[in-house]
C-alpha cells in the first residue's frame, strides 16, 4: 500500500473511531458511574469502583423500580401494538385504495410530522382533560396511535406488496380485511419488526408527555422515575446511572432480538 | 354451452377508453389466447373477466350466468399471474390448498385435492418448502397446481411464462399444452409472445388498442389475415409488408409494381383482388412463402443473415429499398454483398387498402 493510501486510510480509522467513541462514551460513563459514589463521579474517576451493589439497592428502595419497570413496559407493548395497528393499517390504505382525495389527506398527514410537540402539548392536554384521561396510561399512549411517521413508513414499504398476491387472494375468496390480516401482515413481518423496534424506542423512552399527563408517583414510568432521582437536592448519580442501565436493558433486548428483521424490514423499505 | 361470453365488453378510466366493445364466445374446453402489443388492453380484459376490476358497460357470462356483479372467487374460475404470487409465508402444499381452507372444505378433501395436483405437476417432494425455497419453474407449477386444486371451470393465465428463460418457457409451455390436454378445461390465456399463441390456441383473440382485430384458429390469422396488422403481428420473422402501386401488364393484365423489389412488373394471377391502376396498396409476403420454383424472380443483394441451424433468414435488398427477409434454407454460404435471385408465386401476395383492410377477390 502506497504512503498516501495508507494515510487516508489511517485519516478514515481515525474519523470513524472518534464517532464510534462518541457514540460509546454515554454507555461506558453509565457503566463505570454505576460502580462508583456520586464524589467520586463529580471528580471525574473514570475506573470501575465498589459501590454497585449499594447503588442498586439504593435505587430498587428510593424508585419503587418494580412499580416503575411495569408502568413503562406497559405503556411502551400497549402503545406499539397500537400504534402498528392503526398506522400499518392506515398506510395500507394509502397505498392500496384510490380515491381523488387521496394525496391530499396524505399531505396534511405528513404535515403532521412537521408539528413539535411542544404546540400540542397544550391542546391535547385540554382534550385529555376533557375526556378525563389525565393520569391515566391511555392518555400517554392515545396521542402517539395515530403516527406520521410510522404511517408514511408502512405506506413506503407496501410500495413493494405485489399487488398481485392483493389479486390472488381476491380470488381465493378473501375480503380486505382478511387480505391485510392474513396475506400482507405475514409477508411484511420485516417491516412490522422494524417499526416495532423504533416504536417501541420511542415510547420507552418518552418524557415530557407522562411528565405533563401522569400526576401521582403510581402511575409513573421509568424516565420519571430517573428524572426524579436526578433531579434532587443532592443527586446521587450512582443510583441515577442504576437507573439509567435499568431503562435501557429493555431497548437493548428488544433490539437485539429483533435485529436481522429490522435490517431487512429497514432495507426492505427504501428498496 | 359457452363457457364464456362476452358482449360489447368496455372499461374506461375517467374519460380514457381502454376497451371498445369486445365481443367473444368461448365454447366449453376451448383454449383460447389473447394476444397482442403492450397497452392493448389484453390483460384488463382478462381482470374483467376474473372480476378483480369492473366491467364499464357490456355483459359477461360464465356458463349462460350473468357474471358481472359476481365476487372472483364465486365466478369458478382460477388464475395464474405472471408473477406467480405465491403466498410467501405459505408451503407449497399451504399455498395450493389455501382457497379451498378458506371455502371450508374438510381438510382430508383439501389434502386428496393438493396431492393430486401436486402428483400431475410433479411437485410432490416439494409440498413442504417454501416458494423463497423454489426455482422459477417450480413455482410457476405451484402457481399451476394452485389454479387445478380448485377445480374451475375456466383457467386464466396472465403472461405466465414471461418471467422464465427461453429453454423453460418451451418446456412449460409444452406443459400447459398437456395440461390442458389431460384436464379439458377451458382456458384464456394472455400473452404478447405471439409463439406462445400459436402453439397453445385453439383461437386467437388479436387485440389491438382496445379493439379485436381478428379471432380466429392460429393457421387462419397465419394464412389469411383481416388486415395489416394481424398479418405484422402473427408469424416470426414477420411477413414483409411492401408497399405496391396498381398496374398493367402490356397486354393489360391487372399487375403490380413494388418499389422494395426494384419497381418490376409482378403480374397478379386471375383471382387476385382488382388494383386501379396507380393505386397504393401495401403487398405482404411471409418469409417462408418465397419459393425457388416461383415464376418470379428478382436479383437482390444480401445485406445480413441470420443462420439458425435448420434455415437461414436472409436480409436482402433491391439498390436502397428497404431490406426484405427471406427464408433461405440452402443459405448458409451467403454471406453479406452476395447477389441473390429470390422467387416466389405472385398468389401468394396479400394486399391490403389503403386503410389497412385486406383487399378480397
Amino acid at each position: 500500500m502506497s504512503p498516501s493510501r495508507l494515510a487516508t486510510r489511517a485519516g478514515i480509522y481515525a474519523f470513524l473511531g472518534l464517532f464510534a467513541f462518541l457514540s460509546v462514551f454515554p454507555f461506558l460513563w453509565m457503566i463505570v458511574g454505576m460502580t462508583n459514589r456520586t464524589g467520586d463521579i463529580i471528580l471525574g474517576r473514570f475506573t470501575l469502583g465498589d459501590a454497585f451493589l449499594e447503588n442498586a439497592r439504593n435505587f430498587f428502595e428510593q424508585a419503587d423500580a418494580p412499580l416503575v419497570f411495569w408502568n413503562s413496559a406497559k405503556i411502551a407493548i400497549l402503545g406499539t401494538i397500537a400504534t402498528l395497528a392503526v398506522s400499518s393499517i392506515a398506510g395500507y390504505g394509502f397505498e392500496i385504495f384510490r380515491s381523488p382525495a387521496r394525496e391530499r389527506i396524505y399531505g396534511v398527514l405528513l404535515l403532521t410530522i412537521m408539528i413539535p410537540f411542544a404546540v400540542l402539548m397544550i391542546p391535547l392536554f385540554v382534550i385529555m382533560g376533557k375526556l378525563g384521561l389525565i393520569n391515566t396510561h391511555i392518555a400517554v399512549i392515545l396521542p402517539t396511535v395515530a403516527s406520521g411517521f410510522v404511517v408514511f413508513y408502512f405506506r413506503q414499504a407496501t410500495k413493494a406488496f405485489p399487488s398481485e398476491l392483493r389479486d390472488a387472494a381476491r380470488v381465493d375468496g378473501l375480503k380486505e380485511w382478511q387480505i391485510f390480516l392474513y396475506i400482507y401482515v405475514p409477508t411484511m413481518r420485516s417491516t412490522y419488526a422494524a417499526a416495532f423496534v423504533i416504536v417501541f424506542m420511542t415510547a420507552w423512552n418518552n418524557y415530557l408527555w407522562p411528565l405533563i399527563v401522569l400526576q401521582t408517583n403510581d402511575k409513573k414510568t421509568i424516565t420519571l422515575a430517573i428524572s426524579s432521582l436526578a433531579s434532587a437536592y443532592y443527586p446521587d448519580y450512582g443510583v441515577v446511572m442504576v437507573g439509567a442501565l435499568v431503562a435501557t436493558l429493555p431497548t437493548l433486548f428488544v433490539f437485539f432480538i429483533m435485529q436481522r428483521q429490522f435490517v431487512q424490514g429497514m432495507l426492505g423499505s427504501v428498496k | 354451452m359457452s363457457a364464456l361470453t362476452l358482449t360489447d365488453i368496455r372499461k374506461s378510466y375517467g374519460a380514457v377508453e381502454i376497451l371498445k366493445g369486445i365481443d367473444l364466445d368461448v365454447a366449453t374446453g376451448e383454449f383460447v389466447v389473447f394476444v397482442g402489443p403492450s397497452g392493448c388492453g389484453k390483460s384488463t380484459l382478462l381482470r374483467l373477466i376474473a372480476g378483480l376490476d369492473e366491467i364499464s358497460a357490456g355483459t359477461m357470462a360464465i356458463g349462460g350466468v350473468r357474471m358481472n356483479e359476481v365476487d372472483p372467487s364465486r365466478r369458478g374460475l382460477a388464475m395464474v399471474f405472471q408473477s406467480y404470487a405465491l403466498y410467501p409465508h405459505m408451503t407449497v402444499e399451504q399455498n395450493m390448498g389455501f382457497a379451498l381452507r378458506f371455502a371450508g372444505m374438510p381438510k382430508a378433501e383439501i389434502r386428496s385435492r393438493v396431492l393430486d395436483a401436486a402428483r400431475v405437476l410433479d411437485l410432490e417432494p416439494l409440498l413442504k418448502r417454501k416458494p423463497r425455497a423454489l426455482s422459477g419453474g417450480q413455482r410457476q407449477r405451484v402457481a399451476i397446481g394452485r389454479a387445478i386444486v380448485r377445480q374451475p371451470k375456466l383457467f386464466l393465465f396472465d403472461e405466465p411464462l414471461s418471467n422464465l428463460d427461453a429453454e423453460l418457457r418451451v418446456h412449460m409451455r409444452i406443459e400447459i399444452a398437456k395440461l390442458h390436454r389431460r384436464l379439458g378445461v377451458t382456458t384464456i390465456y394472455v400473452t404478447h409472445d405471439q409463439v406462445e399463441a400459436m402453439t397453445l390456441a385453439d383461437r386467437i383473440v388479436v387485440l389491438r388498442a382496445g379493439a379485436v382485430e381478428q379471432i380466429g384458429s392460429p393457421l387462419a390469422l397465419y394464412d389469411d389475415p383481416d388486415n395489416l396488422f394481424v398479418a405484422g403481428f402473427i408469424g416470426s420473422p414477420k411477413m414483409n409488408l411492401l408497399p405496391a402501386v396498381g398496374a398493367a401488364t402490356p397486354m393489360g393484365a391487372p399487375a403490380l409494381r413494388i418499389a422494395a423489389l426494384g419497381d418490376a412488373l409482378i403480374p397478379l394471377p386471375p383471382g387476385a383482388p382488382k388494383v386501379a391502376e396507380g393505386a397504393p396498396v401495401t403487398s405482404g409476403i411471409r418469409p417462408e412463402q418465397f419459393d425457388p420454383a416461383g415464376p418470379v424472380g428478382l436479383d437482390l443483394t444480401v445485406d445480413i443473415v441470420e443462420h439458425l441451424g435448420g434455415t437461414n433468414h436472409v436480409h436482402a435488398r433491391k439498390g436502397d429499398a428497404p431490406p426484405i427477409v427471406v427464408d433461405v434454407r440452402e443459405g448458409r454460404t451467403l454471406r453479406p454483398g452476395d447477389p441473390i435471385t429470390v422467387r416466389f408465386d405472385p398468389a401468394a401476395l396479400h394486399l391490403f387498402g389503403t386503410d389497412g383492410k385486406r383487399l378480397r377477390a
